[in-house]
């Protein structure tokens, strides 16, 4: 015969009752039990009750005389067959499956994606910039990604909707480094020919498309000449000797940008962007500057472009101290979108790391239609006043898109640019 | 070290203070005969002068505290029930929390207010509602809530001790909760705005308090060998600890906040905000909460399932993980 | 106002009702059988039924915890099976199950029983306020205890009732205790009816275990609220012979009440009282007494067989949610 069994619990008395001890059982197991009878002397903290069979049937006990329980503990079975329940018998106890939406209904949350904008902004589209387009990525996956280089559209994201997350970061550095490491110990273990293999991708194909697609879809010449920087130098070396009044040892490099200023000023067009098939000349100035940054291995390397906001309206000092910071920022991951945006013309030095006098033909930073490329100063004798005099003359490439800028545009410019260099008063103006 | 009740630990604390300072009383109703375990016994060692019951009249009750706290005492005025607090809530909440500010911050206000809160018994919203939430929102008034018999000794004590008006309630589903607490004469506090970190861990933060505290810790034992998961106890609402609560950020990435309240305004959004303005690159998935749903608390037996329980967290912890 | 005999059977009627459903609740609390907790009505349930049966539908009614109202609401005709189902978390509740041991029955003007104590005066008011507007006659019956007026809106509502001249009558059911507060520490004066001297309102003191004597006051205050002529303060003086709630001590202050007070207080049992008087008056004979008691002990099986068939309410959360505004 089927066994239903009802199952009595200890129960809660009273608002402050936690738990209970079952003091004695007044009947015995396998008692047949009318409801209503004597059934137990329960015990609380603080009151003792004689409980009452809720319903009849055979009694079996689970708790024995003298244990403290939870309230809503299991006591005890009534059985309808003088048996003690098993796996098989039915409860008679109404269910107590909690109903499928036991999440509450504030946890089901709409996920809304994130917008791709609809314009890209072409003047932030420089050599390696952050996110041109929206992601879905965690903050400290975006910031991950600054810090060790990984540029983070391309990557797929693990995380809930395809959100970019930590371990992506993680695991993208860590196969760079990983390969390199692997290819570099490779390459020692066979005594080979290849030391290293470097994939076309992330940064270096960054760099790789922007530099084809620069020589392909402009008509960009180079010019090269010298300037004698040998009275800026001099100049130069007094602000050095201020270097704790001023709080920066000012470079070669801000009397370059203070050039560059006062020779836009004079050939404006100089500090254009080609967007679509419109030259738009710009009244700041933001100098674009080439960053070198380190490669994943010790043969390759990386290139950024940081941006100097309005230097048209800084002094020598300020344009110093804003471009090592800004170099330090792009250097350590820090890199704002601002730093990395809106260049109107860019520099690209090779002083100090080239040989003597070199002559480049350095790639227009797109949509810029002007870069200049000073390389590593040389000492010639050059002809003053009918004299021969050592000077040191600083070489010059200047590379200009020709769809934009005519040659003899690009000579005015070239020779307000030399003559601001030779003639450093002119930087006062 | 002995093992004792959370009520038990709450009656200790207010009879050591009570002893040592005379000013210390407790006033409320049926304090005396103590409805809930805190109060009982207090009236045989102190009297019926430090040991008060009141007519069913919340705002003379209320106004007994805050008068004698203005004269130099210090009350502990116990609600019995925390959603008996609003019967007088403009008392409690905007004249007490202003006193002291808009006076020129010339008069201390001593006041501790108590009361049982939480769900668990089936009551409903009058008897199952909590107020740390809304009191939290009122500035001038300190708001904490013990976890474990150790913090709400020590908790009470710091409680008593300090100037300000405190909010302390206790949730009754952790009333007989039994714990550690140092020897008797072990006169230890538990400074108010601190967290502790309960439970080490490195996948996820969970912030949890009182019985949620409990609920939290029993899920980070069972997802042990597949989530490790911290779990810290604000132990005070205001102020609030963030600095503990970054540091395991900075760790685990990832936060779960359960708070037993509802969703709208309530600690559990305040605390999220904070994060998100102050650790936003901490973050590598958005903060879950697990909260009671913007509906009166039901009672009967949909209470066990609308409101926070291990199931709704191990499911946020998981998500948050995904 | 006297009562006629067919009164006094409608009242002894429910008097015994009381006392059963009052016991059917008690016991099912030990059994586990009762979500939240039960206030018992032992000793306490004369003044409900009184106060109760002559009500007419529209008239509002507000019962108190004392035996959670119970005894009023059979007594106005409400049915307790919902209250029942709701009181054990069932789904044909008078409130869904979502209440513990809350009520509502708005067709019979029973709106709510609040968890704060002294909650009723105000809203009372505005019933009062209603029925005035309306004209229909309409009374206002608002029940509660001693410890009630310590709250500053009962005050409130004595003073604009009697203003207003509002249809309210003010019932004071004093059993002389608060949990464990009693009424002589906690009032300054022994009736709490002297309050309504202060505001120019009519009182009258009634023995609360006497449902007859309590009756009759009530239709002469039944009467003047009708007729226009404003609230009426009636103080029954009545007994808890049970503790507060069950679980927690029986205590008065911080001592258990003493054995002579029990016994003092059961010498005045309400069923006993009323049941010699029926006798002696001649207008009830025994076995009218023990076939309404019979007829009472049907009606609670069937609301127990009512409640305990019923499903357990446990709807999901989001169908909770539709239910938290109006549409």
């Amino acid at each position: 015969m089927a066994n239903t069994v009802t199952e009595y619990v200890m129960p809660k008395l009273a608002m402050a009752m936690n738990e209970g001890t079952v003091a004695d059982w007044l009947v015995q197991d396998g008692d047949y039990v009318e409801a209503g009878i004597p059934l137990a002397a329960i015990e609380t903290e603080k009151v003792a009750y004689d409980v009452e069979s809720p319903v009849s049937g055979y009694f079996y006990s689970v708790v024995p005389v003298g244990q403290t329980v939870d309230c809503g503990t299991l006591l005890a079975h009534f059985c309808t067959e003088p048996r003690r329940p098993d796996a098989a018998d039915t409860s008679a106890n109404s269910s107590t499956d909690l109903p499928a939406d036991t999440l509450g209904a504030n946890e089901a949350r709409s996920k809304r994606d994130p917008v791709a904008p609809s314009v890209v902004d072409s003047a932030s589209d420089t050599a390696a910039t952050s996110e041109p387009k929206r992601l879905k990525s965690s903050p400290l996956a975006r910031k991950l990604g600054k810090q060790l280089n990984i540029q983070l559209d391309a990557l797929t994201g693990s995380g809930p909707g395809g959100r970019i997350v930590k371990r992506d970061v993680m695991a993208a550095s860590e196969s760079k480094t990983h390969q390199s490491a692997q290819l570099a110990t490779a390459a020692e273990a066979s005594g080979g020919d290849i030391l290293a293999t470097l994939p076309m991708s992330g940064l270096r194909k960054t760099i790789a498309n922007r530099m084809v697609q620069s020589l392909q879809n402009t008509a960009q010449v180079s010019c090269h000449w010298e300037s004698d920087i040998t009275r800026l130098l001099a100049q130069r070396a007094e602000l050095v000797e201020q270097e704790d009044l001023l709080g920066t040892r000012v470079s070669v490099n801000a009397f370059l940008i203070k050039a560059l200023v006062y020779a836009i000023r004079q050939v404006p067009i100089a500090n254009a962007n080609v967007v679509n098939d419109e030259i738009v000349i710009h009244r700041n100035i933001n100098m674009g500057m080439a960053i070198s940054i380190p490669g994943s291995t010790e043969y390759d390397s990386g290139l950024m472009v940081g941006v100097l906001h309005n230097v048209e309206s800084m002094g020598l000092v300020a344009i110093d101290k804003g471009m090592r910071s800004l170099i330090a920022r792009v250097r350590n991951g820090e890199a704002t979108s601002d730093d990395l945006s809106g260049s109107t013309f860019t520099l690209s030095s090779t002083a100090g790391i080239g040989p003597p006098g070199l002559k480049t033909t350095p790639v227009l930073n797109q949509p810029n239609v002007a870069l200049l490329g000073p390389s590593t100063p040389v000492e010639r004798p050059m002809i003053k006043d009918g004299d021969v005099k050592a000077c040191t003359m600083l070489p010059l490439s200047f590379t200009f898109d020709h769809r934009a800028l005519d040659g003899e545009p690009a000579a005015r410019f070239m020779a307000a640019l030399n003559n601001a260099l030779e003639k450093p008063s002119l930087l006062l103006t | 070290m002995r093992t004792i009740t959370l009520t038990d630990a709450i009656r200790e604390a207010i009879e050591e203070e009570m002893r040592v300072d005379s000013s210390v009383f407790v006033v409320g109703q049926d304090v005396r005969g103590a409805i809930f375990p805190h109060t009982k016994g207090l009236v045989e060692e102190f009297g019926t002068d430090r040991v008060v019951d009141t007519p069913i009249a919340e705002s003379g009750m209320y106004g007994v505290a805050f008068g004698a706290a203005q004269e130099g005492m210090r009350p502990i005025v116990d609600f019995m029930f925390g959603g008996f607090s609003y019967v007088t809530f403009s008392e409690c909440s905007v004249t007490t929390g202003q006193y002291h500010f808009l006076h020129g911050s010339q008069h201390a206000l001593p006041i501790v207010i108590t009361a049982g809160v939480g769900t668990g018994q089936r009551l409903a919203n009058d008897h199952a509602m909590s107020i740390h939430g809304t009191f939290a929102h009122h500035p001038g008034i300190k708001v904490a809530m013990p976890s474990t018999p150790y913090d709400a000794k020590g908790m009470f004590k710091a409680a008593i001790r300090d100037n300000n008006p405190v909010v302390i309630p206790w949730h009754m589903g952790i009333m007989m909760l039994k714990g550690e607490v140092p020897g008797i004469g072990d006169d230890y506090i538990v400074p108010l705005g601190v967290a502790d970190v309960k439970r080490v861990g490195s996948d996820v933060t969970v912030l949890a308090n009182s019985l949620q505290l409990q609920h939290a810790l029993s899920v980070a034992e069972k997802l042990a060998p597949e989530i490790s998961v911290e779990v810290i106890d604000p132990r005070s609402f205001v102020p609030f600890d963030m600095e503990t609560l970054l540091t395991s950020l900075e760790k685990t990435n990832r936060l779960v906040i359960v708070d037993e309240d509802w969703e709208s305004g309530g600690f559990a959004a305040t605390v999220s905000a904070r994060v998100v303005e102050q650790g936003f690159d901490l973050l590598d998935a958005p903060i879950l909460r697990v909260t009671l749903p913007n509906m009166p608390v039901p009672g009967g037996y949909m209470e066990e399932y609308v409101a926070p329980n291990p199931e709704r967290i191990e499911a946020a912890i998981r998500e948050v993980c995904l | 106002m006297a009562l006629s005999i067919d009164q006094k059977k409608s009242l002894m009627t429910n008097l015994i009702r009381a006392e059963e459903f009052n016991r059917m609740m008690y016991r099912r609390m030990m059994q586990g059988k009762l979500i939240g907790f039960y206030h018992p009505a032992e000793g306490a349930i004369a003044p409900g039924v009184a106060a109760s049966t002559f009500l007419n539908q529209d008239d509002n009614l507000s019962p108190h915890h004392r035996g959670h109202g119970i005894t009023h609401m059979l007594s106005k005709g409400i049915d307790i099976k919902y209250y029942l189902a709701e009181h054990t978390g069932k789904v044909t509740g008078c409130c869904e199950g979502r209440s513990a041991f809350h009520f509502s029955f708005p067709e019979h003007k029973v709106y709510m029983m609040s968890g704060f104590i002294g909650y009723n005066f105000a809203p009372a008011v505005g019933w009062g306020f209603a029925a005035k507007q309306r004209q229909k006659g309409q009374v206002v019956m608002n029940c509660s205890g001693d410890g009630s007026y310590g709250q500053g809106r009962a005050h409130e509502a004595l003073l604009m009732a009697q203003n207003w001249k509002l249809p309210i009558i003010f019932f004071c059911e004093n059993n002389g205790m608060s949990i464990f507060s009693t009424a002589m520490e906690m009032h300054p004066k022994p009736d709490i009816s002297s309050l309504a001297e202060g505001f120019g309102m009519p009182s009258a003191i009634v023995d609360g275990q006497n449902v007859f004597e309590v009756a009759e006051a009530c239709l002469e205050a039944i009467a003047r609220a009708r007729a226009g002529d404003g609230p009426t303060f009636i103080e029954a003086k009545t007994l808890r012979f049970n503790e507060h709630d069950i679980g927690t001590p029986d205590l008065s202050g911080w001592e258990e009440r003493s054995e002579q007070e029990h016994a003092e207080m059961r010498a005045r049992e309400p069923v006993t009282i009323a049941t010699k008087i029926a006798l002696e008056e001649g207008w009830l004979t025994q076995p009218d007494i023990d076939h309404m008691r019979e007829a009472a002990l049907r009606e609670i099986a069937d609301v127990e067989a009512f409640a305990d068939e019923s499903e357990i309410a446990r709807p999901p959360v989001e169908e909770l949610m539709q239910g938290v505004f109006a549409p």
